[in-house]
C-alpha cells in the first residue's frame, strides 16, 4: 500500500499522474522539483525503505532508450532497453537493483509518449531491420500494471509496428490486460523462475511458482509468445536435483514447441553493487557462500559457475532446441 | 538510542520531565540531558544553532554507533489548529531553496505536512506548510551520522493566521509539547525499535575484538577478518570460530586463510 506519493512539479497535472493519484486517495502527495531530490540522496538505506516504499511520479528527461549491455539479448542484433519504472514491488535478495540504487522507492516515469517517440527514432535508424526493446531491466515489467497502465499504452504502439519487438520480463501474475488483447507476434512475455526452495528463501513478496506457471499457461493458451528466464542460476549443493525438478515441472505444463526463447545466466553482480548489497544484508546466507571477483564482476568461483551453466544447459536441451536457448554472458 | 534536538528550554522541559532525563553535560556549549536510552540537547533558536547542537550531541555520544534523531519543537502553520502535532514530509530552507525529504518508513503516529525553515520569526505564513527555524539545520547534519530513515521531525502548531506568534510564551510552549507527549513517546518507541533492528543487522561478530586482541592484524587484515566473521555468523550462528589450534605467534594471514578455507568448504557442502 502506497502511503506517500512524491510528484515532480512539472508533471503534477499530467493525466497519467492524476489517474494514478486517484488510485491512492489516502496517500499524501508531496511535490518535488526533480525525482532525484528524493531518490538520490546519500543518506538512505534500501533495506529500511523496502519496509514501506513510496511512489515517485516523474518525467524521464533524457536517455530514455539505451543500448543493452553486451551479451544481453534473445537472438536480435539491434537491442535496446528502456525503463518506465525504477525499482520493483518484489524483494528478491539477489537483485542487482539493491546495489544500484540508494532508494527503494518506486519511480514511475509517466511520459510514455516520449519513450515511444524515442523508440520510433531507433526504428527509423534501423531501416526496416527488427529492433528489440527490453522493458524489464530496472523493474518488473508487469508487477505495477494496475497502477501504471503501461501495457494500455505500449500494446497498441507495438501492435502497429511489426519490426519493433518487445520483451516483457516479469515475476508477476498481472496478465489481465494481455488476456484482454489480441496476442502480438512481436511481444514476448518472459517469466523468471528459480527452484521452489530458492524462491521461498530469496524471492520475497513474489507470487509463488505455481501461480506464475498458471499465468503462463493462460497466456500460452491465448496465443502469446512466451519466454522462460533462469537468470540468475543459483548455486546450492543440491542444485542438480532442484533445477532438474524445476525444468521437469515447467515443461510438463507448458508446450515447449511454442516457446519463444529460454535464457539463463549465473548470479553475477558488479563488485560495487555486491559490496553494497552485502552491507545491506550482512545476515543473508546467500552472500555468506563462496564468491570470486573477475573483471569487476562478482560471481561464483569459475568451476562452480561452469558446473551450474553446463548442467542447466544440458537439462534444458532435453526440452528445447539449441536455437531457442540463449546464455547471458557475464557482461550482461 | 534516540537523540532529541529541541530549540527552547521551554520545549525541552516537558520532555525532560516525561522521559526522566538528567543533566549530564552542563559544562558544554549546549545543555544535554540523558537517560540510558535517550539524549536531549537544547540548541537555542535558529538553523545554525540546530546544526551545531546536532553535531555537538553526536560528538559527546561517540560510544553510540547507531542512534535515531528526532527534532521536536513548535512551528507556525497558516491554517492548522493550535496544538496539532505533525510529522514532516519535506523540509525546505527558505533562504537557500534547498529541499530534504525524510523517508517515510515509520507508521507515523500523526499526520504530516511540508515544512519551511525560515531565518526570522514572523515571516508570512505559506499555505499548508509548517514554518520553523531549525529543521533545515538539523536534518542534513543528522544525516551525516545515520541514514535518513532514522532522522525525523515532529512539530506542534503554536501559531496560525488567527493566533499569531506574538502570543507565544514559555508556558504555552511547554504546554503544547506536553500535550503531545503520547504521540512523541509512540514515535520515539517506533524509532527505537527500528534503530535496534538496524544495529543488530550491522553488529560485528562478538569475537572480533577478542581475536584482534589476541593476534596482530593490520587495518586491512582486520577488515578481512570482519568480513569472514560476518560469513561465519551467518553460516554457523551457534558455533564460535574455530581457532583453538593456533598459537600466540601465528601470523594473521594464516588465521584469515584458515577461516576462509573452512567457510568455503562449509558453504560448498551445506545442504
Amino acid at each position: 500500500m502506497i502511503s506517500t506519493i512524491y510528484i515532480e512539479e512539472q508533471i503534477y497535472d499530467h493525466p497519467r499522474t492524476r489517474m494514478i493519484c486517484k488510485r491512492f486517495p489516502r496517500a499524501a502527495q508531496v511535490l518535488c522539483r526533480r525525482y532525484g531530490e528524493v531518490f538520490n540522496p546519500g543518506a538512505q538505506d534500501f533495506r529500511l525503505q523496502k519496509r514501506r516504499p513510496s511512489l515517485i511520479l516523474a518525467r524521464k528527461h533524457a536517455r530514455r532508450v539505451l543500448p543493452t549491455p553486451i551479451g544481453y539479448g534473445i537472438g536480435g542484433s539491434n537491442n535496446h532497453y528502456f525503463s518506465h519504472m525504477l525499482n520493483c514491488l518484489y524483494d528478491c535478495r539477489y537483485c542487482f537493483l539493491q546495489g544500484m540504487y540508494r532508494s527503494a522507492h518506486y519511480v514511475l516515469f509517466v511520459n510514455y509518449e516520449e519513450f515511444c517517440a524515442d523508440m520510433d527514432e531507433r526504428l527509423s535508424q534501423a531501416d526496416g531491420e527488427p529492433v528489440w526493446f527490453y522493458s524489464g531491466y530496472d523493474c518488473d515489467s508487469l508487477a505495477l500494471e494496475p497502477v501504471s497502465s503501461f501495457l494500455g499504452h505500449f500494446l497498441p504502439w507495438f501492435a502497429v509496428r511489426p519490426h519493433a519487438h518487445l520483451e516483457l520480463r516479469t515475476k508477476s501474475t498481472q496478465i489481465r490486460r494481455l488476456l484482454q488483447a489480441e496476442p502480438l507476434p512481436n511481444l514476448v512475455v518472459a517469466f523468471s523462475f528459480t527452484p521452489e526452495e530458492m524462491h521461498l528463501e530469496l524471492e520475497h513478496k513474489v507470487p509463488d511458482n505455481e501461480r506464475r506457471l498458471a499465468a503462463m499457461q493462460h497466456l500460452q493458451a491465448a496465443g502469446w509468445p512466451l519466454g522462460l528466464r533462469f537468470d540468475p542460476l543459483l548455486y546450492h549443493p543440491d542444485f542438480r536435483n532442484r533445477y532438474r525438478r524445476l525444468f521437469r515441472w515447467l515443461f510438463s505444463r507448458l508446450d515447449a514447441t511454442r516457446l519463444h526463447s529460454v535464457s539463463l545466466g549465473t548470479l553475477r553482480l558488479p563488485h560495487d553493487y555486491f559490496r553494497k548489497i552485502v552491507r545491506l544484508y550482512p545476515d543473508e546466507p546467500l552472500f555468506a557462500g563462496s564468491f570470486s571477483c573477475r573483471n569487476g564482476m562478482v560471481s561464483y568461483p569459475a568451476g562452480v559457475e561452469s558446473e551450474l551453466v553446463d548442467f542447466c544447459t544440458e537439462e534444458l536441451l532435453q526440452y528445447v532446441p539449441e536455437s531457442l536457448l540463449f546464455p547471458c554472458s557475464r557482461a550482461a | 538510542m534516540i537523540h532529541l534536538v529541541v530549540a527552547l528550554p521551554a520545549e525541552a522541559r516537558a520532555l525532560i520531565r516525561h522521559f526522566r532525563l538528567r543533566d549530564k553535560c552542563s559544562a558544554t556549549a549546549f545543555p544535554v540531558y540523558r537517560n540510558e536510552r535517550m539524549a536531549l540537547i537544547v540548541s537555542g533558536p535558529g538553523k545554525v544553532s540546530a546544526a551545531a547542537a546536532t553535531a555537538s550531541l553526536q560528538a559527546t555520544s561517540d560510544a553510540v554507533r547507531h542512534a535515531a534523531w528526532l527534532n521536536i519543537g513548535i512551528a507556525g502553520h497558516a491554517t492548522q489548529t493550535i496544538g496539532t502535532g505533525l510529522g514532516v514530509y519535506r523540509i525546505t530552507d527558505r533562504s537557500t531553496k534547498q529541499n530534504w525529504y525524510p523517508p517515510q518508513v515509520l507508521g507515523f503516529p500523526a499526520p504530516a505536512e511540508n515544512l519551511v525553515t525560515v531565518d526570522q520569526p514572523g515571516e508570512a505564513y505559506l499555505d499548508n506548510t509548517l514554518q520553523d527555524m531549525e529543521a533545515s539545520g538539523f536534518y542534513p547534519i543528522a544525516c551525516r551520522y545515520v541514514t535518513g530513515e532514522l532522522v525525523q521531525c515532529f512539530k506542534v502548531v503554536s501559531d496560525n493566521r488567527e493566533q499569531t506568534a506574538a502570543g507565544i510564551n514559555a508556558q504555552l510552549c511547554e504546554q503544547l509539547i506536553a500535550a503531545q507527549l503520547g504521540t512523541i513517546e509512540a514515535l520515539a518507541g517506533e524509532m527505537q525499535e527500528l534503530v535496534h533492528e538496524y544495529a543488530t543487522w550491522h553488529a560485528p561478530h562478538p569475537e572480533l575484538e577478542q581475536i584482534t586482541g589476541q593476534w596482530h592484524f593490520t587495518v586491512s587484515q582486520r577488515h578481512q577478518l570482519a568480513e569472514l566473521l560476518r560469513r561465519w555468523k551467518t553460516l554457523l550462528p551457534q558455533q564460535p570460530p574455530r581457532l583453538d589450534g593456533f598459537e600466540q605467534q601465528t601470523r594473521a594471514v594464516e588465521i584469515l586463510r584458515h577461516l576462509e578455507h573452512y567457510l568455503d568448504h562449509y558453504a560448498g557442502r551445506r545442504a
